[in-house]
């Protein structure tokens, strides 16, 4: 049962993908609602997975992203996306993000990358 | 969708709306601070996300739009001016009736046509002719790729790489890559291939070019060459471990017979392919790359983030209940402290001490989650001032203090509609068109003032402006052509009276009814509302200097801490918020001014209200003393010295409230049954000091 650290700054997205995680018998190691949050969960539980979110105060999620690939090169992170920022997600996956889904969510997608990239 | 999924979009959506609306009327005062558009960015965006993950199409439409002339703000290509602030705010009125209607348990469906048209009129400005352009050459371009069938030519420098890696020992793949069809950025997905081939292989050639893949300019299928040392097994394996790739074909290329096939062009491609060649080879080299640097601004925006607490939402019944059941302990505590004291048990005093103490901070604490700084009604006045005086053409300032000021919830949530409807009254009927201002003497720029604050235990909220003032005689004309009241009646009215009868049904004092305020069902349903909520609201004003609506309010309270005092043989409770201290003066210290019994205070002179001649209380059969027990009260800065036989003591009562037959009693706020089973009305003493 792997864990998860799910990043998003909307409570609503945390509990979207939470739910789509829990039914799939994932292990939610915690939520971050900002990217600074995110990096300090990472470098505290180490989690399995990071879920995180691009768009945030505080710290964007490939700003996050990169603070934590330095510390940890083989941390497993997916991007969450929403349309229209193409850019930014091809700037996480070159500073080591091993996927992205885009917003709406659906299920199976995010399951597939998931699996993917624990597989 | 699930309702809980519902509850919590609806709340984090109107956190957000809020958050626009304040950015964007933050970013109309400084347009030069883009930062803040980072902010109002980056709450379209979230609302976005959101609004397409919840199937509310219109909305995601919307906000998409938005964005794309937020971005344009951003990356400073597009000026804030008025007319993309009114767009913008344009496009919010209708986010927020979208979510009105969610809330409402509607489908959040709404024709946003005329409100994307406008943000795209915005965007497209001086790019419209470039962008159609695009658009065109978007349309053709997937052609190319349409074919399923891998066929590739290469020119003769791509051969030649070809012949040389296969000499040095790699194979040549060609490998067609067909993504999923609902994929979407196709292009960071198609980055997301080329890395992995990167990582085992060199991409010589892709068709796509890397140009059109990073556009987007293809429709799912894309071809690459690779020159690798990999099996084909692995590559596919590889590629296939990225996401949302439906299918991979991957051929090895016979370098000979891709010779053979292009050895007829040899002749003529032979010097031009050589140039191409080295040109193509720096593109192909190229990845689908970041196409803007501007995302780095998002992170200083993003330090302006509010600080998140962590919350849990609880729904408002759930608290109202737990205030009941808690009324019912207060009573209960009071009880049980009058038999504590009657027993004179030591352990038993101990212990019920013990228990008000703990009770005493647990009443805090429920009441406090029930309190609500008023800003929660005040935040969206800004923007409705500012629409309504662009669309009645004046100019008005609204300044708001006060906004702190807490209030329990159930009463927040009821008089926002009231307070907007004495708002626009002020901007409507108060405040002058520019032009009679200045001819009058007046900045043209008209002020209302929103204050709240604390007094008693009421919280008052006014409503101040500098405008016209109130016509009395108009007044006076009116209610007798409309037969609010008798001219008898008018004799004995003083001037706040008079104004009062504003609130009068069937009352509209406007030349022209204007669709603002003033449809004649205005202000008298306003106090009515407020007059629900155990409030009132009066008016003062001054012809052509302004007017004042002032909406006192109770802070709910339905447990209050009070003085017990004693009149006659009935017991009343003043509210210990509005009591400065209490006193004993003597009789022969009491003065006669204006027919008003006084006394000289600490050199303050303070009107004596004698309540057993207000409430009509028998005297005791006691010898009379030479002292007044006073219990001096406050209003704002007005006091008054409520005269009582004796002071009882200080105690925690629960307010009850009359019921409906009794809800028009002067001076009295409620009831409350105390410990030992009597029942003792609640003054309100704001109704006692003129």
């Amino acid at each position: 049962m792997a864990s998860v650290l799910i990043v998003d700054d909307a409570s609503f997205m945390r509990m979207m993908i939470k739910d789509i995680l829990t039914k799939n018998d994932f292990e939610i190691a915690g939520e971050a609602s900002n990217g600074q949050e995110a990096v300090d969960m990472y470098n505290e539980l180490k989690p399995d997975l990071v879920t995180m979110d691009i768009t945030m105060p505080e710290k964007d999620g490939v700003v996050a992203l990169k603070e934590i690939q330095s510390n940890y090169p083989d941390a497993k992170i997916i991007m969450c996306s929403a349309m229209g920022q193409q850019s930014m997600v091809i700037d996480a996956i070159q500073a080591g993000a091993k996927d992205f889904i885009v917003k709406p969510f659906q299920a199976d997608r995010v399951m597939d990358a998931i699996n993917k990239v624990l597989g | 969708m699930s309702q809980e999924y519902l509850e919590v979009f609806i709340d984090e959506s109107q956190e957000h709306l809020q958050t626009l609306n304040d950015n964007l009327m933050q970013l109309e005062k400084e347009p030069e601070d883009i930062s803040i558009v980072g902010e109002i960015f980056r709450s379209a965006h979230t609302l976005k996300g959101m609004g397409a993950t919840m199937g509310f199409e219109d909305l995601a439409h919307l906000t998409h739009s938005m964005e794309n002339v937020l971005d344009l703000i951003r990356n400073e290509q597009l000026e804030v001016t008025s007319h993309v602030m009114d767009a913008v705010f344009e496009s919010v009125d209708d986010l927020e009736e979208m979510i009105l209607d969610i809330s409402k348990g509607g489908d959040g469906k709404r024709d946003v046509g005329e409100a994307v048209k406008k943000l795209e009129v915005l965007q497209n400005g001086e790019e419209a002719e470039a962008s159609s352009e695009t658009a065109a050459s978007v349309e053709e371009k997937p052609e190319p790729s349409a074919s399923s069938q891998i066929s590739e030519s290469f020119d003769e420098y791509e051969r030649t790489v070809l012949v040389q890696s296969v000499e040095q020992g790699y194979q040549p793949y060609i490998i067609e890559i067909t993504l999923d069809e609902n994929t979407m950025l196709k292009a960071a997905r198609v980055y997301m291939v080329f890395e992995v081939l990167e990582d085992i292989g060199d991409i010589i050639k892709s068709t796509p070019s890397a140009d059109d893949l990073e556009d987007e300019k293809f429709d799912s299928s894309f071809a690459v060459t690779v020159i690798s040392t990999a099996e084909a097994d692995e590559l596919e394996q590889r590629i296939m471990k990225v996401s949302e790739i439906t299918s991979v074909t991957i051929e090895e290329v016979n370098v000979d017979q891709a010779s053979e096939a292009e050895k007829d062009n040899k002749k003529e491609d032979k010097k031009e392919g050589n140039e191409s060649g080295a040109d193509s080879s720096s593109q192909k080299k190229e990845k689908p790359a970041k196409q803007d640097n501007n995302n780095d601004k998002k992170e200083s925006a993003g330090k302006k983030g509010s600080e998140l607490n962590k919350t849990i939402r609880v729904n408002i019944d759930r608290l109202d209940v737990l205030m009941n059941l808690f009324e019912e302990l207060v009573i209960d505590r009071g009880r049980l402290e009058q038999i504590s004291n009657d027993l004179n048990n030591s352990e038993l005093n101990e212990t019920v001490e013990r228990m008000s103490r703990i009770s005493g901070d647990l009443q805090e604490i429920i009441l406090n989650m029930r309190m609500m700084p008023v800003d929660q009604v005040f935040n969206r006045f800004p923007r409705m001032v500012r629409s309504l005086s662009k669309e009645l053409g004046k100019q008005v300032s609204l300044d708001i203090t006060g906004a702190e000021t807490e209030l329990d919830r159930t009463i927040i949530d009821e008089i926002g509609d009231p307070l907007v409807h004495l708002l626009r009254n002020s901007i409507d009927h108060g405040i002058e068109e520019p032009e009679e201002r200045e001819a009058a003497g007046k900045p043209a720029q008209g002020t209302v003032l929103l204050r709240a604050y604390h007094s008693g235990n009421n919280v008052f909220i006014e409503i101040e402006d500098d405008g016209a003032g109130i016509n009395k005689d108009k007044i006076i004309q009116k209610s007798l052509d409309n037969g609010v009241v008798t001219e008898e009646d008018l004799e004995k009215m003083t001037d706040q009276q008079i104004y009062g009868l504003l609130f009068a049904s069937g009352f509209s004092t406007a030349e022209e009814i204007t669709d603002i305020s003033g449809r004649g069902v205005g202000l008298d349903v306003v106090r009515s509302t407020f007059e629900s909520l155990g409030g009132t609201v009066t008016v003062d004003s001054e012809y052509g200097q302004g007017s004042l609506f002032s909406v006192q309010l109770p802070l709910t309270l339905s447990i209050i801490d009070v003085m017990l005092v004693e009149v006659g043989s009935e017991k009343y409770a003043v509210p210990l918020t509005a009591i400065v201290e209490t006193a004993i003066v003597n009789k022969n210290e009491v003065y006669s001014a204006h027919n008003q019994k006084v006394i000289d205070f600490r050199g303050k002179v303070v009107p004596l209200v004698f309540l057993n001649d207000i409430f009509d209380v028998p005297a005791k059969n006691e010898n009379e003393n030479d002292f007044y027990s006073l219990v001096i009260v406050s209003k704002g800065d007005k006091i008054a010295g409520l005269v009582v036989d004796s002071l009882i003591g200080q105690h925690d009562i629960v307010l009850k409230s009359l019921g409906n037959y009794l809800s028009n009693v002067f001076a009295i706020s409620g009831a409350t049954i105390l410990g030992d089973g009597q029942v003792a009305l609640i003054l309100d003493s704001n109704a006692l000091i003129k």
